[in-house]
């Protein structure tokens, strides 16, 4: 059934409506579905982490004397916020809207399986979701190492099924990604001209298509000897324990490339359109920073197996290609503060974000360098060192990058502008908190406080430390909160936006705002001189 | 691309498959299993399975009928199997290194409990998937030449061999299990059963596809582009096979 | 001469990761000494702060200079980026490279020989074996005498512990000690400790095992030597009656 676009000018009924976004197979549709999903996990997530906190503000029971309570909250933290919120709010939501604008395609090569991999990643987040509802909740941590996997009484089945249906969705929205972008560039439109977040977001899904089914294997075989009785992971019958945790990393640690790539990719392009400038050294970035990433991010998984018991020398060795990474990484960091250079800056609410993304990716990423130290690792290793670590790249510093993200394209996705006193007002909240939090959580960490603690008595001296990160969650929430306001703020009440704010020269501000199905009402017909960058060049 | 808009682009395009589908999915793997294995709920097993199977097969002729054949069909399927194929063959890399991290740790192969595997069906079942190759080959050639009947009659050939390799791994499977020879036996069964189910599960994938091209074919509707990744996806299958009896099956020869 | 000077420094470049590591060779031990494993560990720890605190701070100051120096002045300014040179790109990727790659081979040169003296058990170590278990830690002594959650040393004898669990994998972590390793079923482990002084010690678990992961702790009491003699003598004879 197909409506014309006429019926589209005289507002389809509510009926209509809903129909034409749930059977929706528009990327653009599809991307906000996906936004809607990874924003629920984010909040559900974070409600979980605030739990969390508010337990470990003192020592001994807090809001709960049951340590299996803590345990089950801190497995649907961990994991919904890596596979719900931030891989699917980078390679779903932002990729999917923003590659076919930004290439000038009209839709995806696929998208009757954009939809596919949209609904299957909905359903990823039900089996989820049924976390809270089943009385076996699992609690195997977000990387549900054997055998306490295969021993606990808690549901693993879930676990493993949420990971392979957020899997087949990534490698089925990775299919799609790479075919559009390798064959639906708009004419003109060349290798040495294609946006940074294309270029990250291609680097991320070859990522994709070749870890995730490595993991999904590794989660197959949990499920195949908990509940069908094989033994890869029992040592009495021939199996090995440590399999499992190679397989794991194996996926794992490019995974969070899977997240890093995207994230700096969406960063350069807000740095780019705020700074005024074309993007430092365009071939570094993209030949040396991404390629470097992707080729080097499958040869480091050791790095969470230091205190593992696997040999000595592959710890050397894994310790070395782990440092080895500061290189492409530091590298797409120069291209950045190159961008800056001779710049024009404007300070608007993503370009916030975009800077704070720089600082607190410092942060994170050069605490880093110690971790991947082998025998400084051998003490930080779990314990809140590493937690602070991680979420000083991933939770921070990502998120930053999805949260501008979100603001740079709101007039585009809405067709209305934000409120930028409401926006900044959120963003320095949220920089505030988590400093405060995850600061802290390095001390924390540095003092020898194991992770996965739902009590503390042996490091008691340790609770007013714990109190300050508990009380910098409060004021990331309520950052969160801001930032949510104004959101809905904006939708409500916003102006018309018009086509380009920002005064952008990237195609995906080429098209009307919202862009029409079909994006454009022309193919965008690219000169030889224009180049998604070309800023500060006359025309 | 092709330059111009046309009416057809401006509105918004709908399809409840991929959604049908999706929840489809859902209900065959996920709940299925958990209810029977997980709660041992074989009834609510069965249900799920009742709502699941209807859904995905419905979805799946939907979104064919939707999907093959539409005149403006960009042809990507060929561009895109690659990409599925590098995906799945990772898959089968990570079970062969778990085959060989316990293959190489045993003080002695096959452990304890292995009975005699057969020589002669695993070469009887190589030589009908890899003749099944080259019947989906010569489908293709027919194809290209416009020979649509012969290009069916080929088809049909390749799904039968696909059928029949999946009949004898049952009985196979059936034997072993006769001898007391299952998933729990030790790490050799472990191995054995997870890495030719999980090839047998893309046979039957593959012959899946092919209906998935039969019937709408049959119905006049046709996508070259996917019958050629169909048998792409064929050809992977079959080699994936040589790995599998190399190392699984003639274990002792490496 | 300019492009002499700067052939010159790129061939030095070449060299700086292959000469910084030498910087971090450190004089041999004697086979009878035992390393100060912990506090090897606190000075690498802080050479390493010093370390990215440095490249931190000058990336930090770069970006708040460029920020505020290259804010807008007027609506509608643009960039004026200058044209880079194809010398100058390649400069600026291979250059930053190098100096990264010095960095990281230092870092990991340090790394790599203290890494060494954590994994290298001095010559004749008092060798303890343990089992951890859902959620206590089992101790065997070389003279047969077996405790629980607490493992008692003499003081100034390095120990080994050779590790391995009934059940689920548990990491023996000694924070004092800087040192953990983990503990599964199927395979034996081991980290080694040197209890200088009489004095205790916390054990506790740093591999999520369920349920009451963080109360599985366990002390190391270092007893005089004399003291400790005198108590394995008496477990020996109590354990036989
Ligand atoms: C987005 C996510 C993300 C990113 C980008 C990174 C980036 C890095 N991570 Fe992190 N990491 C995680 C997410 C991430 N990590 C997660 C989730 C975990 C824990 C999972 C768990 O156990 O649950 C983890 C854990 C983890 C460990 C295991 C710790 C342990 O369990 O004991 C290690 C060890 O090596 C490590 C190292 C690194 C390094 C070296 C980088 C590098 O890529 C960083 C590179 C960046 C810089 C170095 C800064 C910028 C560069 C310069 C300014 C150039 C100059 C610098 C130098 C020459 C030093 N990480
Ligand atoms: C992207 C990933 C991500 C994000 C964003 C976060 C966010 C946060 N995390 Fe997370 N965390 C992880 C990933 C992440 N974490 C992982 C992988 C682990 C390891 C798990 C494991 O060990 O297996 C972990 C573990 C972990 C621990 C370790 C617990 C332990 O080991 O015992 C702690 C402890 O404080 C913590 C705290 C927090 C806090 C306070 C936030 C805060 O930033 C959260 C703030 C968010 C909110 C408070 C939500 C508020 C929402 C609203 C008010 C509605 C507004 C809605 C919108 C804006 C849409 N986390
Ligand atoms: Cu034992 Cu944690
Ligand atoms: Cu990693």
């Amino acid at each position: 059934m197909h409506i014309t676009y006429e019926a589209l000018e005289h507002k389809p009924g509510l009926g209509q409506t809903l129909k034409e976004w749930i059977f929706t197979i528009d990327h653009k549709r599809i991307g906000i579905l996906y936004l809607i999903g990874s924003m629920a996990a984010f909040a559900v997530a974070g409600l979980m982490a605030l739990l969390i906190r508010i337990e470990l503000s003192s020592v001994g029971p807090t809001i709960t004397s049951n340590p299996g309570t803590y345990n089950v909250w801190l497995y649907f933290h961990g994991a919904a916020m890596i596979l719900a919120f931030q891989i699917p709010a980078l390679t779903g939501f932002l990729a999917n809207y923003l590659v076919p604008l930004m290439i000038g395609a009209k839709d995806m090569a696929f998208p009757r399986l954009n939809a596919l991999s949209l609904w299957l990643y909905w359903m990823g987040i039900i089996v989820a979701l049924l976390t809270f509802v089943i009385p076996d909740s699992p609690d195997i941590m977000w990387t549900g190492y054997p055998p306490y996997s295969l021993k606990t009484g808690g549901n693993t089945a879930f676990y493993v099924f949420t990971v392979h249906l957020m899997g087949f969705s990534s490698i089925v929205g990775g299919i799609n990604l790479i075919t559009t972008i390798l064959y639906m560039r708009a004419p003109g439109l060349t290798w040495n001209k294609l946006n940074i977040f294309v270029w990250s977001t291609l680097g991320a899904f070859i990522l994709q298509m070749i870890f995730i089914p490595v993991l999904a294997a590794a989660v197959t075989t949990l499920l195949f000897d908990k509940y069908l009785g094989t033994h890869f992971y029992d040592p009495s019958a021939g199996g090995d324990v440590l399999l499992y945790q190679n397989l794991f990393w194996f996926y794992s640690h490019p995974a969070v490339y899977v997240i890093l790539l995207p994230t700096i990719g969406i960063i350069f392009d807000i740095v780019a359109t705020f700074a005024r400038n074309r993007v430092f050294n365009y071939k570094m970035v993209v030949y040396g920073g991404i390629g470097g990433v992707v080729l080097m991010s499958g040869e480091v998984w050791i790095h969470h197996l230091f205190t593992s018991g696997m040999p000595d020398w592959i710890r050397i060795g894994m310790m070395i290609s782990t440092l080895l990474i500061s290189i492409p990484v530091g590298l797409l960091m120069i291209g950045l503060l190159g961008t800056l250079y001779r710049g024009a800056i404007q300070y608007t609410t993503p370009m916030l974000y975009a800077v704070g993304f720089i600082f607190l990716f410092l942060i994170g990423g050069l605490t880093g360098i110690p971790n991947a130290m082998t025998a400084i690792d051998l003490y930080i290793h779990d314990t809140h060192f590493v937690v602070a670590h991680f979420h000083y790249v991933m939770a921070v510093a990502s998120t930053f990058a999805i949260f501008g993200s979100i603001y740079y394209l709101f007039p585009k996705m809405s067709g209305k502008m934000y409120s930028e006193t409401l926006g900044k007002i959120g963003f320095f909240i949220l920089f505030a908190g988590v400093n405060i939090t995850f600061f802290t959580m390095f001390i924390i960490g540095f003092k020898g406080m194991p992770r996965r603690y739902y009590d503390y008595q042996q490091f008691a001296h340790l609770e007013g430390l714990q109190r300050i990160a508990t009380i910098g969650a409060f004021i990331i929430g309520l950052g969160a909160l801001v930032v949510l306001i104004s959101w809905i703020h904006g939708l409500v009440a916003g102006k018309k936006a018009p086509d380009n704010p920002w005064g952008s020269k990237s195609i995906e501000w080429m098209t009307s705002t919202p862009p029409p199905p079909g994006n454009f009402s022309q193919i965008p017909v690219l000169s030889g001189e224009w180049h998604p960058y070309g800023y500060g060049r006359k025309e | 691309m092709n330059g111009h808009t046309s009416e057809h682009q401006l509105h918004w395009e709908t399809s409840p498959w991929p959604l049908v589908l999706s929840i489809g999915i859902l209900f065959l793997l996920p709940f299925a299993f958990s209810f029977y294995f997980v709660y041992s709920k074989p009834v609510m097993a069965v249900l799920s399975l009742g709502i699941g199977v209807p859904l995905t097969v419905l979805a799946i002729a939907g979104w064919i009928s939707e999907g093959v054949g539409q005149k403006d069909e960009p042809g990507f399927s060929i561009a895109a199997m690659p990409l599925f194929i590098v995906a799945e063959a990772f898959i089968f890399v990570a079970f062969f290194v778990a085959y060989w991290v316990m293959r190489l740790g045993a003080p002695f192969w096959p452990p304890a409990g292995t009975p005699e595997i057969s020589t002669g069906v695993p070469i009887i079942m190589t030589i009908i998937l890899v003749s099944s190759s080259f019947t989906i080959h010569f489908g293709e050639v027919k194809m290209e030449r416009g020979d649509k009947g012969g290009f069916l009659t080929w088809l049909v050939v390749t799904i039968i061999l696909g059928t029949l390799f999946l009949v004898l791994s049952m009985t196979e499977y059936s034997h072993l299990f006769a001898e007391g020879f299952n998933f729990k036996t030790n790490s050799y069964s472990t191995a054995f059963f997870s890495i030719t189910s999980f090839h047998a599960s893309h046979v039957l994938v593959g012959i899946g596809m092919f209906i998935c091209i039969l019937i709408p074919a049959l119905m006049g509707k046709m996508s070259k582009s996917f019958v050629k990744a169909a048998s792409m996806y064929w050809h992977f299958v079959d080699i994936i096979w040589f790995f599998v009896v190399t190392q699984v099956y003639f274990w002792w020869a490496l | 001469m300019s492009k002499r000077y700067l052939r010159v420094l790129s061939i030095s470049l070449l060299f700086f990761p292959i000469t910084t590591p030498l910087l971090a060779y450190e004089k041999r031990r004697g086979p009878e000494e035992v390393p100060d494993v912990p506090g090897g560990w606190d000075h690498l720890f802080n050479e390493m702060l010093i370390d990215i605190t440095i490249v931190g701070i000058i990336f930090a100051a770069i970006t708040i200079y460029l920020l505020i120096k290259y804010r807008q002045r007027y609506p509608g300014q643009e960039g004026s980026p200058l044209k880079l040179t194809t010398a100058a790109a390649i400069g600026w990727a291979l250059i930053p490279a190098f100096v990264f790659m010095a960095d990281d081979f230092y870092l990991a040169a340090e790394g790599w020989t203290l890494f060494n003296d954590y994994r290298r058990v001095p010559e004749n170590a008092y060798e303890v074996k343990v089992e951890g278990s859902m959620w206590s830690w089992h101790f065997i002594y070389p003279e047969g005498v077996e405790t629980f959650n607490e493992l008692r040393v003499p003081a100034g004898t390095p120990v080994v512990v050779r590790m391995t669990s009934k059940d689920v994998i548990h990491s023996f972590f000694l924070p004092d000690f800087r040192v953990k390793e983990d503990m599964m079923p199927g395979r034996v482990t081991y980290l080694w400790f040197y209890p200088k002084d009489p004095g205790e010690h916390l054990i506790t678990c740093a591999e999520y095992c369920g349920l009451m992961h963080s109360g599985m702790k366990g002390k190391i009491m270092a007893m005089p030597k004399d003291d400790f003699n005198n108590w394995i003598e008496t477990e020996k004879k109590n354990s036989h009656t």
